[in-house]
């Protein structure tokens, strides 16, 4: 028998082979021809042993006539098991029917139909397990028919890997369909393979109308470069690089507008090579977002930066996040020695503390109680000095957590004001309660709103039931009405007015009662507008002791005009009885004088005598009385022209005693001239008087040095005074010499000086017993605008004889 | 011939004290004296007792007396168109310059402050005898 070869399309070479090995085995004692195909069948049947695939071969009845090694354990069979049995005891279903004749065509029409495809179906092993198998049949002719030779393969892994694939792509679809983002998936010509449902409507297209486009349609730069291999590195490389990493670019819509997008690439092995899943996010409004936020926050550091007080932002943990200028300032850092630090570093105490979460509540709690309200702390600068601060939190929602922001204000300035105020307020009310007056403060609307222990004594009331009073309650009328704007002033005015005079007043205590005060106002500034510190002094002992005063000087007075009317009509009345005596007396001595006996020339001598004095003693005390009594007439007048009129009086006494009298230039005075001129008169005549030996000088002078009184001596060379007279000799009826010295009743000196007193001035008297005497008195000069005063005297010396 | 004199001055010491001065100083006075203003009056109107009084040559005055004081017999007698022609001197202790104008203002001839001292009394009194009486001239009696 021949064999015979009929290739059936496609024919590889182990078919051919297994083909071969078909021959019959009464062939097996041929010639060469015959030694070549037994050599062949060998062949065949060794590449049949090697195949990595099962090889089963089954006739058209669908026994299996021949198998391999492998389809043996594929199917742990041994081969004798199998071989004559059905295949359908391997392959229960879609094999043998396949291979079928049906009513529609032929066993050799079916069979052509299977040839070359592979076919999934499902063995069964031994043990009754299946597994899914792909087979590949070619056909083999043979004597016995037409055979089928089945590559089978055993595709579990495959199987299970497909479904696991087609499960994972299922998922994966899934995932694709239901992500946020716009999922792209781009192969490594840059071509849209697939794209879900999210990216259609980002770009606005339809599927299919990107699929297969370049990416670049729709991404137009910054995608496709990224995945390129270039000189430096592999496209995996330059994947690999992309990878993970968020990248803002700009994607294009169908209609050209354009919007920003994130995308985040991941890499897709396929049997396509490597895809790349982009993740599309349109991140128009983060963008807007940040751009706002960008915004904000250029606007926030502007403010942070421009912020009079320092800034310094802080985290739960007490880190420094944020600080501004000012803050550098004020603590002596830069920016980046704070920044992550602890607040603890420039705020020891006081503040982190207040951040942070205790038993009692959370840290948001503890933030919120903070809030709003000026805290007082210390701060402590780079170089360790410390300096009072106050701070001001609020709190800043942020990705971090609850940031706090402190205001940080310098308050160094403000503490010393404080201090200062403090210490002036302690030290003013100190000197208020210290204050021997009564002090009382009062606003604007008349009502007291401080006051001290003092006007508590004065007015009878407690502290407390003062303040808020109206001050017309203790000061009735004067005082409120002098704060009061009206129409012609304002209150600063009306105040401006009283200040620094002494206002006297009526104080009403809480009695009732009133008493005399004198109050001296002044202003005070203050936060509640100007206030009047009102100093009361009670006058009762000073009004007291004035009216006091007026009453003693009244009595005084009257007294003193009774005394000088009851001199001068005594002194008057005396005259006459007085001048009777005297008269007659002298009528006696002068008749009968030598025609009664001695004792009566003697009785009658001392008679007329004491009549005499008594006389001169009354016309004396009259001129004295008179002094007073009469109103002084004072006027300008050359004190020259009453001396004259004084020596022209003595120029009896003088021609007498042959006195020298000179002068030096005398001043115009304010004086009355008849008193000048007696009080000349008396001096001169004391001069004369009470002379020494040889022809008595006399020089009468004036003198200024400068002072508002004219001093003028009067200088004699006479007997002089001892210094123990000098005050007595001025006193009434006082003499230092015996009546049979010197005639004179010892009024002369008191004359003058009560005329000198009269006229406000004074006299003295310089002398030494024996060396004369010179008396000084001193009056007004008149004013300077008087062409004819006269500052010094010259001794130009006059004399009258 | 005598001067006849009438004093008008109510103190008896000063009377007499004025009658011896004058006396001293002239001889032929007549001094005639009224103690007090009305009798001055009724002596120089010559009525009462004073009927066949003599009309004066010269009248010294004292201003204080008694019942009418001698301002105003002063007055009287310088309103009196029949006496006012007399010389009428006034002659008191008062130096007060009230007087001395009162008594010029009621037309006296003279104002004379009695001095204290005698000596002095009698001087004034021989200085008014030697001026009015011997110097200057009076009017005729009428």
């Amino acid at each position: 028998m021949e064999i015979g070869f009929h290739p059936a399309a496609p024919m590889d070479l182990e078919q051919a082979e297994a083909q071969g090995t078909t021959a019959t085995r009464d062939l097996v004692a041929r010639t060469d021809a015959e030694k070549h195909v037994v050599q062949m069948e060998a062949r065949y049947l060794g590449l049949l042993e090697a195949s990595p695939d099962g090889m089963v071969v089954v006739n058209p009845r669908g026994e299996i006539v021949l198998l391999n090694a492998r389809a043996e354990k594929q199917f742990g069979y041994h081969r004798d098991e199998l071989l004559g049995q059905k295949v359908k005891s391997i392959i229960p279903e879609g094999f043998a029917e396949r291979l079928i004749a049906d009513g529609t065509r032929t066993a050799a029409e079916a069979l052509a139909q299977q040839i070359g495809t592979g076919v999934e179906l499902y063995g069964r092993r031994k043990d009754g397990s299946e597994f899914p198998i792909d087979i590949m049949l070619s056909p083999l002719d043979s004597a016995e028919g037409i055979l089928v030779t089945a590559a089978i393969r055993d595709i579990s892994v495959r199987k299970d890997t497909e479904m696991h694939l087609a499960m994972t792509a299922a998922k994966y679809r899934g995932l694709l369909e239901a992500a946020p983002d716009g999922m792209i998936v781009v192969n490594h010509r840059s071509e849209i393979v697939l794209l879900n449902a999210h990216a259609e409507k980002q770009f606005r297209y339809w599927r299919d109308e990107l699929i297969g486009q370049k990416i670049t349609s729709i991404i137009p730069e910054g995608f496709a470069e990224r995945l390129i291999a270039d000189g430096t590195r592999t496209a995996a490389e330059a994947l690999a690089q992309q990878m993970g990493t968020g990248i803002e670019l700009t994607g294009r819509r169908k209609d050209g507008s354009e919007f920003p997008i994130e995308i985040m690439l991941s890499p897709l092995e396929s049997a396509q090579g490597i895809l790349v899943t982009a993740a599309v996010r349109d991140i128009t409004v983060r963008k807007n977002a940040e751009r706002h936020l960008a915004q904000m926050e250029a606007r926030y550091r502007g403010l942070l930066e421009a912020a009079p007080d320092g800034m310094v932002v802080v985290n739960q943990g007490g880190d420094i996040v944020l600080l501004n200028a000012q803050s550098e300032n004020q603590f002596g850092y830069s920016r980046d020695e704070l920044i992550d630090q602890k607040v603890t570093n420039i705020i020891p105490e006081g503040f982190a503390e207040r951040l942070i979460a205790d038993g009692t509540r959370t840290a948001a709690e503890a933030l919120a109680q903070q809030i709003g309200s000026g805290i007082e702390l210390t701060g402590r600068r780079k170089d360790g000095s410390e300096f009072p601060i106050e701070i001001m939190l609020s709190p800043l929602k942020s990705n971090e957590g609850i940031l706090v922001t402190a205001a940080i204000r310098d308050i160094t300035l403000r503490k010393k004001a404080e201090k200062h105020l403090v210490q002036m307020e302690g030290r003013y009310r100190g000197l208020l309660e210290a204050a021997p007056d009564g002090m009382v403060v009062v606003n604007q609307h008349g009502e007291i709103v401080l006051l001290n222990a003092q006007s508590e004594n004065q007015f009878g009331y407690r502290r407390d039931e003062l303040i808020g009073q109206r001050v017309t309650n203790i000061i009735p009328d004067g005082f409120a009405e002098r704060l009061i704007a009206d129409g012609a002033r304002t209150a600063a005015e009306a105040l401006a007015q009283q200040i620094g005079t002494g206002i006297e007043l009526t104080g009403r205590r809480k009695d009732e009662s009133e008493f005399p005060i004198e109050i001296m106002l002044s202003p005070l500034e203050s936060d509640q507008g100007i206030l009047v510190t009102a100093a009361i002094r009670d006058i009762t002992v000073r009004k007291n002791a004035e009216l006091n005063l007026i009453q003693k000087v009244e009595d005084l007075n009257r007294s003193n005009e009774e005394l000088e009317q009851f001199a001068y009509v005594a002194s008057h009345d005396l005259q006459e009885p007085l001048r009777m005596v005297a008269s007659y007396t002298q009528l006696l001595s002068r008749r009968y004088k030598g025609t009664l006996d001695a004792d009566a020339d003697e009785f009658i001598a001392f008679a007329v005598d004491g009549a005499n004095r008594m006389q001169r003693l009354i016309q004396d005390l009259l001129a004295f009385s008179r002094v007073g009594k009469r109103k002084l007439e004072l006027f300008d007048l050359p004190s020259d022209r009453a001396l004259r009129q004084a020596l022209l009086n003595l120029s009896g006494a003088i021609k007498q005693s042959g006195a020298l009298v000179t002068n030096g230039l005398l001043p115009e005075v304010k004086a009355d001239e008849v008193q000048l001129t007696q009080l000349f008169q008396n001096l001169i005549g004391n001069a004369i008087k009470y002379h020494s030996s040889g022809v008595p000088h006399i020089h009468i002078s004036a003198a200024r040095n400068g002072l508002p009184m004219w001093t003028f001596s009067v200088r004699d060379d006479g007997l002089g005074i001892d210094s123990q007279f000098f005050e007595k000799i001025f006193g009434m009826f006082q003499r230092l010499h015996k009546r049979d010295e010197f005639e004179g009743t010892g009024m002369g000196l008191a004359i003058c000086k009560k005329i000198v007193e009269r006229h406000g001035g004074s006299i003295s008297v310089e002398s030494k017993p024996g060396s004369g005497s010179t008396f000084h008195f001193t009056l007004a000069a008149i004013e300077a605008t008087s062409s004819t005063a006269i500052e010094e005297t010259n001794d130009d010396t006059s004399s009258i004889g | 011939m005598t001067i006849q004199v009438l004093l008008v001055e109510d103190s008896p010491g000063a009377v007499r004290l004025t009658r011896e001065a004058f006396r001293e100083a002239n001889e032929s006075i007549e001094l005639h004296v009224a103690s007090d203003g009305l009798e001055a009056m009724a002596f120089l109107r010559r009525e009462g007792i004073h009927v066949n009084a003599e009309r004066p040559d010269f009248i010294l005055l004292d201003l204080n007396l008694p019942k009418m004081d001698g301002r105003e017999v002063l007055a009287n007698i310088k309103h009196d168109e029949g006496l006012k022609t007399i010389p009428t001197i006034i002659l008191t202790t008062s130096d007060a310059e009230v007087d001395i104008q009162k008594s010029y203002q009621l037309q006296a001839n003279c104002y004379l402050t009695k001095p204290v001292q005698l000596e002095k009394f009698e001087a004034v009194v021989k200085s008014i005898n030697d001026f009015w009486l011997t110097t200057a001239k009076l009017p005729q009696r009428r």
